[in-house]
This record gives C-alpha cells, sequence and structure tokens, in this order.
C-alpha cells in the first residue's frame, strides 16, 4: 500500500468534486479477500475535526486539514491472487479523471512488482478543486477521492486518518511519470 | 442515592428505546441464519451502568448477540444495507473472507441532538453481534478518525 512519488505544487486552496464509483466495483468485492469501504461527509469530517486535540501535533495537522475537507471516500479491495480484477475495472474510474480540469500528476510504475499508484489533481480557474489516487497493485485495488481544501503535500498527515492509507506523497507541478524496473 | 441513580438509570433506558433499524438488522440476521439472540441476563443493569458511568461515552447501548451460527451467504451484507435504510449515514463496511478470519463489519451513524448514534453489526463465522450506541461528540471523533481501525477494533475488543 505504501508508495513513494515525488513532487511539488503551488499551495492552492481546493474546492473539489466527487468522483464516482462505478458499479463494476461492487462486483470486484465479490472476488475480494477483504474489502474496506470508507464514506465521510463534510458534517461527519467537520465533527471529527472538532474534537481533534491541538496539543496532540499529529492530530493538530490533521485538525487543520480537516477544516477545508468536504468528503473523503475510500474502497480498498485485497485479493488472494493475481489477476482478479482488470485493468477495464480501473478504467471507468480512469477515464472520469481524463475530463477537463484533470490532470495525472503523478504515475509511479513499477514493471518487477506490478505495482502502480497515480495521482490525480482536478483544477478549476487556476485553483485546485479535487484529489484522487488509485494504487493498482496486483493483488490490491485502493481508490481515494479526498474532496475539499487541502494541499497535495499534506495528503501524507492524512494517511492513517479516515480510512486512507497511509501514503508517503510529495507532489511536484509537472512531475513525469516514473517507472522502476 | 444509588437506589434513584439505578431507577433514573432504568427510565432512561425504557425511554430510549432500540432504534427500527437496530431490529430490523436483528431481524435479517436471524432469518439469515434461522436463529434468535441470546438472552443477556440483567443487561437493564448494563444501562444503567452505561448511563450513570458512561464508559467509553457510551450514554446508552443496546446489544445482541447470535452464537453457534453456520455459514452466511454473500447476499447478508446487502440485506443489512437495506434493512439499515437511509436514516442512518455509512460510516465504514469491512469485509473479510479470509480463512479463519472471516467478518463483516457495518458501522452506520445518525445524529440526534447532541449526541450520534452508532449502530454496529458485526458477524463472524459463528457469531454475530449488532450493537446500538449513543455517544457523545469526543468519543465519536476518535470513531471518525480511523473508521476501518475502530471498526476492526471493535468486533476484537467485542469478542475479548
Amino acid at each position: 500500500m505504501k508508495f513513494t512519488v515525488i513532487a511539488f505544487v503551488a499551495l492552492l486552496p481546493l474546492a473539489a468534486q466527487e468522483i464516482k464509483f462505478p458499479p463494476g466495483l461492487d462486483r470486484l468485492a465479490e472476488k475480494a479477500v477483504e474489502v474496506v469501504d470508507v464514506t465521510m461527509d463534510a458534517s461527519l469530517l467537520q465533527l471529527a475535526g472538532r474534537f481533534l486535540s491541538d496539543k496532540d501535533p499529529d492530530e493538530g495537522k490533521v485538525k487543520r486539514l480537516v477544516t477545508g475537507l468536504k468528503g473523503v471516500y475510500v474502497k480498498s479491495y485485497e485479493f488472494e491472487k493475481r489477476g482478479e480484477y482488470q485493468q477495464s475495472d480501473v478504467d471507468q474510474i480512469r477515464s472520469q479523471l481524463r475530463a477537463p480540469g484533470w490532470s495525472r500528476v503523478v504515475g509511479v510504475r513499477s514493471r518487477k512488482d506490478g505495482d502502480n499508484a497515480e495521482v490525480f489533481l482536478k483544477s478549476e480557474a487556476g485553483q485546485i478543486t479535487g484529489l484522487a489516487i488509485i494504487v493498482a497493485d496486483p493483488m490490491e485495488l485502493t481508490i481515494v477521492n479526498i474532496v475539499g481544501s487541502i494541499r497535495p503535500d499534506e495528503i501524507r498527515d492524512l494517511g492513517g486518518h479516515f480510512g486512507i492509507p497511509k501514503i508517503d506523497v510529495e507532489i511536484r507541478k509537472g512531475a513525469k511519470e516514473k517507472e522502476d524496473e | 442515592m444509588k437506589a434513584i441513580l439505578l431507577g433514573c438509570a432504568l427510565c432512561l433506558t425504557t425511554a430510549q428505546a432500540a432504534d427500527r433499524e437496530f431490529n430490523d438488522v436483528v431481524r435479517v440476521i436471524s432469518d439469515e441464519f434461522h436463529t434468535r439472540p441470546i438472552h443477556i441476563p440483567f443487561f437493564g443493569l448494563v444501562n444503567a451502568f452505561t448511563a450513570a458511568v458512561r464508559p467509553a461515552g457510551a450514554k446508552h447501548i443496546d446489544v445482541a448477540v447470535f452464537e453457534s451460527l453456520g455459514p452466511s451467504s454473500r447476499d447478508l451484507p446487502q440485506a443489512i444495507r437495506s434493512a439499515v435504510g437511509s436514516r442512518w449515514s455509512p460510516l465504514v463496511h469491512v469485509q473479510s473472507y479470509r480463512k479463519g478470519h472471516e467478518e463483516t463489519v457495518f458501522v452506520y451513524m445518525r445524529q440526534q441532538g447532541q449526541d450520534w448514534k452508532l449502530l454496529v453489526a458485526a458477524i463472524e463465522r459463528d457469531q454475530a453481534t449488532v450493537v446500538q450506541l449513543m455517544l457523545n461528540p469526543s468519543t465519536l471523533a476518535r470513531w471518525l478518525s480511523a473508521p476501518d481501525e475502530s471498526a476492526r477494533r471493535w468486533n476484537r475488543d467485542w469478542d475479548d
């Protein structure tokens, strides 16, 4: 689940739009050995933020991040063996992320392990308005959609909270695809 | 004083009956496994204690426990979703088919005044629990901070 990508993006406020999880993903749940589905809308996030402690450095960071969030949606599928899901299952998500405004800022692909991690940002009128992460490993598929105001370099701080997997992300504007052998 | 406190707590318990959805989820599980929840002796006292002491921020608790269950069908998660309906917001769903660690955990939420209700349905290989809790906001915030972990921990703690 853990992946590292390098990028730096200008710090822009976000106001985002939720991507739609296609019904095909529900069929993956029938093949998966483990499924995690987290849905947190704005009211729950704000509630959570209100009671996180300013004194705890980690909680303090998350508390500040949460104030600008409108939704966090996570779907994660773990499979027992390779090949249980097809790229076409993920393409229904990717096609939404090819719509105007969305751009892929990070792509990490390992030929050796078959790991594939992508980060997409949506921007409108010069402002980033959405963020999506797709981690497609041979035996695991995780899709994260964060809606709301967040600086892309803060994604790492959200890892481990609100069902978002722990990720190590730094985002550089215009970062090119990275390929591991 | 204790008697008054207990009396008040029991009144509170009576006033806060389980929601319809709690009963509906219990019925779905009963129908699935053709069994009834086990009787928990003195459960009224648990709620009296809960109302007075508020362990882990819980003000009120309703519990149904099923034991000695057989395998469930893969349709059960959808049946639970349908039973809960739209009055509750889905927070987290964890489904594991790992051999020996099969589990399904649903967590739903609903606001009631200043407090929040949590509806948890956890089904394992041979037992299931349905719990409705009323939590104060600070306890709820801890749940929200790591909902997937909280759901799994809940199931483990309940087993212990």
